[in-house]
């Protein structure tokens, strides 16, 4: 991990960095169908999504409005039934919205087919998941090829990108060794290079070190913090609070709205004694 | 998403279940193996019956006038009737013939249908129920036999009524072995008859032997048998070209002899080796009907089984359809995925039955006397209903994989 970690100047993390203020944010959400500007990634407005139970209609999400700059690293935090994992899955454009709009990189997503929004998902985003969600019986480097082969990219030029993408995250030497052959956090590592590897302009982790132990969570978080502090634009789900504290901001849903919207400082001004989030 | 990698993909699958895939495909495996050998041995046969069946029973160019036809298939009461009713054909007529075809190369007569059968005698050696024929000495030519040892009969044997024989090959066996036939005695129904010549070896057709006979000047064998049965015309002419006009002639000529008014039906029979092609040819088109209908029927289940399979596969492999979908594949990528396995399971099913049913042929062809022949366009045929079933039965389960909604399918284990 050191050579990555060292690789490039790296920034001090005080936890004070530059994010979207307050004011900004309210001025590009509150105008119905404007396209928001290109420093924009992400935009939501009036996001809503029911689910139908068996007759019964579970508002999951009851109008969330959020925005995020690129460059910022944002986590979403809120207890399970806040609405997070709905609001992910709308973020990732792996499910579409009842109401409302969602705009990606000035694109207005909410409107687009299940093939478009694959595209969207190929191109723009890469998925860290909490329970990895690798091929089982691919080896690490086809996993992270994956991606390339539905962007239609040959064979060779696959795998010159997925081995570059591998050697990031320091696992060049694991790279002909399938996911059960690989601990919980070079799996993770695994995860993040593919997420990595067509270059998105989201990195979106879903409780990214929710099975991993406590010392390979911090490894896992040095690297997204480094991903962060080289520029990319991560979005992190979770529901625990000191994973959320090595966001530069956090957002707190709750019961399908922003609950808050803080910068880290503040977030963490807000906890208790515990470290729980009241 | 290129197509090299959806068959790469398809292909790895296939590899990493090797066992499931070998039963999927047996159904399309067995199906396609079986048509392929049917055929094979069915196209074999027919060039075997053209080739040694026909010419062997009448002769190559050559025609017979008869008085039954010799139709093998079945004919009715009342047309036997009147075949019944028919005038004997007899050494009267095979003047007419020999005059009506001039450029004949040989008109034979020989005693008619029935064959009747004999025990021949040599010393205290006995061969039972052999097929003796009375003929004239062109018979040898017209029957394409070739003297192995010895004399053919000739016109002085038929005029004299001489009291010898020539006998096939495998009577000369059984009866002498090793012992030279040519010169000695054997008794026929109590009568001394002296053996002049021995034919070469014709073979065995379809497991009849064309080589257990007697053949006796007819005149010595009217004596036998009286002159009251039907004798049968055989006419050998030099070409291929030559049969129809031949036969119009013939037709003509027997229709004056006869006294036959216009319209009114032939009394007589008018057949050649094309008959008996023919009637095989009835007899494979049956075949050519019924092999399909069961090798449909069995393509079908193995298509059933491949549809299964896929389901099962699909179902099992909801997570990983997640994941795929999850970065980046559209709906028709997966759709592609599935529809490429299956495809390429029917036609390796398709494949391995080709070259299954090949060998099954190829054994036949060396273990019996009938050239089984692999057809190219039985084998295109057979790996194109391999591909086809694979695309048929393999659009539902890759429909319902590429529908599959990717939270919830990464949410199944």
């Amino acid at each position: 991990m050191s050579d990555f970690l060292t690789s490039g100047p790296l920034p001090t993390t005080t936890g004070e960095h530059p994010i979207s203020t307050t004011a900004e944010r309210h001025a590009v959400t509150s105008i119905p169908g404007a396209t928001p500007g290109r420093d924009w990634v992400i935009v939501t407005r009036g996001l809503r999504r029911d689910y139908d139970m068996g007759g019964e209609v579970v508002r999951a999400l009851r109008g969330v409005d959020v925005a995020i700059r690129r460059n910022e690293y944002v986590a979403i935090m809120g207890p399970s039934g806040s609405g997070k994992s709905t609001l992910m899955n709308l973020i990732g454009c792996l499910d579409t919205p009842t109401a409302g709009e969602y705009w990606l990189n000035g694109v207005l997503v909410s409107k687009m087919s299940d093939d478009e929004l694959a595209r969207v998902r190929n191109k723009e985003i890469g998925f860290v998941f909490q329970t990895f969600n690798l091929l089982p019986r691919a080896t690490a480097l086809h996993n992270v090829e994956l991606p390339l082969v539905y962007a239609g990219i040959s064979s060779a030029e696959r795998k010159r990108r997925a081995a570059e993408a591998l050697d990031r995250v320091a696992l060049s030497d694991r790279m002909q060794h399938k996911p059960n052959e690989l601990s919980g956090g070079q799996r993770q590592r695994v995860a993040i290079a593919r997420a990595l590897v067509n270059n998105p302009s989201i990195l979106l982790a879903d409780e990214p070190t929710g099975n991993l132990d406590s010392s390979t969570s911090s490894e896992i978080m040095k690297v997204f913090q480094t991903l962060a502090d080289h520029g990319q634009t991560v979005i992190m789900v979770t529901h625990e609070a000191d994973i959320a504290a090595h966001a530069r901001r956090v957002v707190v849903l709750k019961d399908g709205m922003v609950a808050s919207d803080d910068r880290r400082s503040a977030f963490t001004a807000r906890l208790g004694p515990d470290g729980q989030h009241p | 998403m290129l197509l090299a990698d959806v068959l790469r993909t398809a292909l790895i699958q296939i590899r990493a279940n090797k066992l499931r895939s070998f039963f999927t495909l047996l159904g399309i495996m067995v199906s396609v193996a079986f048509l392929i050998a049917v055929i094979a041995i069915i196209q074999g046969m027919n060039a075997y019956v053209k080739e040694n069946v026909a010419s062997a029973m009448i002769g190559s160019n050559t025609f017979q006038v008869r008085r039954t036809p010799l139709n093998l298939a079945p004919v009715s009461d009342d047309q036997w009737d009147v075949i019944q009713r028919r005038p004997r054909v007899t050494a009267d007529d095979a003047a007419v013939v020999e005059k009506a075809v001039p450029n004949a190369e040989a008109v034979s007569l020989q005693s008619g249908w029935p064959t009747p059968m004999v025990d021949i005698h040599w010393r205290n050696r006995t061969l039972g129920d052999v097929l003796i024929f009375g003929v004239t000495a062109p018979y040898q030519v017209v029957q394409d036999y070739r003297i192995g040892a010895g004399r053919p009969l000739s016109e002085l044997d038929v005029r004299d009524r001489r009291n010898v024989i020539v006998i096939g090959a495998a009577v000369a066996e059984k009866l002498f072995d090793d012992i030279d036939p040519i010169g000695r005695d054997v008794r026929i129904l109590g009568e001394p008859f002296t053996v002049i010549g021995v034919n070469q070896r014709k073979g065995r057709v379809l497991g009849q032997s064309f080589d257990g006979f007697i053949l006796m000047p007819i005149s010595r064998f009217e004596m036998l048998y009286g002159r009251r049965s039907t004798t049968t015309v055989s006419v050998k002419v030099p070409t291929a070209e030559d049969v129809a006009p031949a036969m119009a002639q013939v037709e003509e000529a027997l229709r004056v002899t006869r006294g036959l008014r216009p319209g009114e039906p032939n009394d007589f029979s008018l057949e050649t080796a094309d008959a008996l092609i023919a009637f095989w040819k009835t007899l494979t088109r049956v075949l050519f009907a019924v092999v399909p209908a069961i090798v449909s029927i069995g393509i079908v289940v193995g298509g059933i089984v491949i549809m299964n399979i896929m389901l099962m596969s699909v179902s099992e492999r909801t997570h990983e359809i997640g994941i795929r979908k999850a970065v980046g594949a559209r709906a028709r990528d997966i759709q592609r995925q599935f529809l490429a396995e299956s495809v390429a399971l029917a036609t390796l099913g398709g494949l391995v039955g080709v070259a299954s049913g090949w060998g099954f042929a190829s054994l036949i062809a060396t273990a019996s006397p009938l050239p089984a022949r692999v057809t190219s366009w039985s084998v295109a045929l057979a790996i194109a209903l391999g591909a086809g079933v694979g695309i048929v039965f393999g659009v539902y389960p890759a429909r319902r994989a590429a529908r599959l909604d990717p939270v919830l399918a990464m949410r199944a284990d």
